[in-house]
């Protein structure tokens, strides 16, 4: 017998825990993404990038190039010499090539996915709901963590199981699986690092030209005015106030890079700045989304 | 045996730094359909942070359902509808993916509040619209939508915060009747945030007056009206003084503020009061009614009249005035 659609029915169900709740943000965060057309511009650079690294590891393991050729290919498809497929130095290229499609995309999406909840007073709607602030916050980052994994971990660990399968043997992936903790481990930093500061940035600036400029000035402009003190006094240490660098140190860090002990040094001074400044971020997050804020 | 309360809170105050903004409230509101009245900063918005366990009071507490407003707030809102005065919509999403989502955020398995979405989309009367985008959605859709999604997870309580804001006349009448139907075809407690009178006499059994932080008003509506009923507006030919001293000796409570030049006073009878009697107490002190008639004022004249402004505004004026905050 079909449900009277024009009477009120009762719900029986038991409820979950609130932090299942966390997944339906992610999930809508997605389909968010995934609606706005101009992002696909976006996506689809990144989706160039790891084609051209499908199909440099292709060429490398299933043809039997001469180094010469190989070297000048390679560099045709984004590797250098320093940068081979398969092994430590092509992840780590591959995903600090992915992280910038991540930055571009995340410059554009704070301000629909975090900023719109504060401007259109979409925040009450999520917290008069029966999840608190906590979990407002950690499916917020959790939904620019999932954009920072589709566009980095995933395709770098493809990457790690088309290497594998293209030269038929499983030998490759006991002998590397270092190679796949590596990964893991530097797009974990990724998502830790963008998601705490694009919401912080866009649950303060809320809207898009704002949040882009602020963001491309952290990673751009920091970047810079590093490079021009560094030059300037001849002390390295200056280049520690560009987080997009320190990104990079970390997750160079994670595939056990640094071989001398300054690099090493400064990697963790890198480290110590990245979780400073989450910690600070965090907390102005967890300020900006209050209760008090809730009914306007 | 006294039935459960639905609201019952003592002694509930906040300030916002120097401001304060509700002031010693203390309301014990049984199940129904309740109205909560004032003007702009005169509380409500703080009120209904502290019923919906968002905001904690600087001093006082109690239970909304039974749960404690300060430490089950999370379990209380999963009892509780929430329907915001505000847009409030995520961007790009359709109708039916943002009930959905409500249900989500109350803990429903997703598979449920899926089905559950559709289910009181059609109630709502949104069946055919549950695919459209809601930037698309008309004002009066998106009252709707938003009651859907207040109604999604079956609450015990609904908190509808100025559900007819913003609708022309036709869009309020409809989303008046739809509320009343789901009141009465659920039984569901409903508190009504509103500056419209009119939908607070329409739908509310029992109505809080806040003015100023402080409750000034807690009663059922029809005993307001009752009060209204028991006013009449009097003139006499005839010696004054002696005519209000019967008055007052018959119980009958003259209106002192009131008074013109026609000699018309209003007054309060008790009830049970004959207005026979109005003539017998004229007739013993020589003096003649000139104009007997009842007082045909509504709610909002006495919102006025208990917040000590001028009277003397038309109706549609006053729940203007409400919504400017004057």
């Amino acid at each position: 017998m079909g449900v009277d659609l024009a009477r009120y029915h009762a719900w029986k169900g038991k409820p979950r825990s609130p932090w299942w709740a966390t997944l339906a943000i992610v999930r809508v965060a997605m389909l968010q993404i995934f609606r706005r057309r101009s992002y696909w511009i976006v996506l689809a650079l990144g989706m160039l990038n790891f084609l051209s690294f499908w199909a440099a590891i292709y060429l490398v393991t299933q043809f039997d190039i001469p180094t010469r050729i190989q070297d000048n290919l390679l560099e045709a498809f984004g590797f250098s010499a320093i940068a081979a497929p398969g092994e430590d130095s092509g992840y780590i290229k591959f995903m600090q090539r992915q992280s910038i499609v991540v930055m571009m995309l995340l410059a554009f999406s704070g301000s629909l996915l975090v900023g719109a909840d504060f401007r259109t007073g979409s925040l009450p709607f999520y917290l008069s709901r029966r999840i608190d602030r906590r979990h407002y916050i950690v499916g917020k980052l959790l939904a620019i963590s999932a954009v920072v994994t589709i566009l980095t971990t995933l395709p770098a660990l493809l990457l790690f199981l088309e290497y594998g399968l293209f030269t038929s043997s499983v030998d490759y992936w006991i002998e590397h699986w270092q190679i796949a903790v590596s990964v893991l481990a530097y797009g974990a930093v990724l998502c830790v690092v963008l998601s705490i500061l694009l919401v912080t940035l866009s649950a303060y600036l809320q809207r898009a030209a704002p949040i882009a400029i602020t963001w491309s000035s952290l990673f751009v402009l920091l970047r810079e005015m590093s490079n021009q003190f560094s030059d300037a006094t001849n002390n390295s240490y200056w280049k520690l106030i560009d987080p997009w660098r320190n990104i990079r140190a970390v997750g160079r860090l994670c595939f056990g890079e640094f071989r001398d002990a300054q690099q090493w040094q400064m990697a963790r001074f890198s480290l110590a700045i990245l979780v400073l400044l989450c910690s600070l971020a965090l907390a102005a997050l967890v300020r900006r989304v209050r209760a008090v804020d809730i009914v306007s | 045996m006294s039935r459960p309360l639905l609201i019952d809170i003592r002694h509930v105050s906040r300030s916002y730094g120097n401001v304060r903004a509700l002031s010693d409230v203390t309301l014990g509101l049984t199940p129904g359909t309740i109205g909560l009245v004032g003007n702009n900063g005169a509380g409500k918005s703080t009120l209904l942070k502290i019923l919906l366990g968002l905001l904690r009071p600087d001093s006082g507490g109690g239970t909304i359902l039974g749960y404690d407003i300060v430490h089950s707030a999370t379990a209380l809102r999963g009892r509780v509808g929430y329907m915001s005065e505000s847009a409030a919509i995520v961007p790009l999403l359709r109708g039916a993916e943002f009930v959905t989502l409500a249900g989500d955020l109350y803990g429903m398995p997703h598979r449920d509040a899926r089905r559950r979405a559709h289910e009181v989309l059609n109630y709502v009367g949104l069946g055919e619209l549950r695919y459209r985008r809601l930037e698309e959605y008309s004002a009066g859709n998106l009252q709707r939508l938003k009651l859907a999604a207040a109604l999604v997870h079956d609450p015990q309580l609904l908190l509808l915060d100025e559900p007819t804001n913003g609708l022309d006349p036709a869009g309020r009448a409809a989303m008046l009747r739809l509320i009343e139907d789901l009141i009465a075809e659920t039984g569901k407690s409903v508190i009504l945030c509103t500056h419209l009178l009119g939908d607070v006499e329409r739908l509310c059994q029992q109505t809080v007056v806040l003015h100023q932080g402080i409750m000034i008003r807690c009663a059922a509506t029809s005993q307001l009206r009752e009060v209204l009923e028991n006013r009449y507006e009097i003139g006499w030919d005839g010696p004054d003084e002696p005519f209000r001293l019967a008055l007052s000796h018959a119980g009958v409570e003259v209106d002192t503020g009131t008074g013109n030049s026609s000699g018309s006073i209003m007054v309060n009878v008790p009830a049970g009061f004959s207005t026979i009697a109005f003539f017998e107490i004229a007739h013993s002190v020589d003096a003649v009614i000139t104009t007997l008639k009842p007082d045909e004022q509504d709610l909002a004249h006495m919102f006025l009249r208990m917040t000590g402004q001028s009277p003397s505004h038309d109706p549609q004026a006053v729940e203007q005035d409400m919504a400017h905050g004057s």
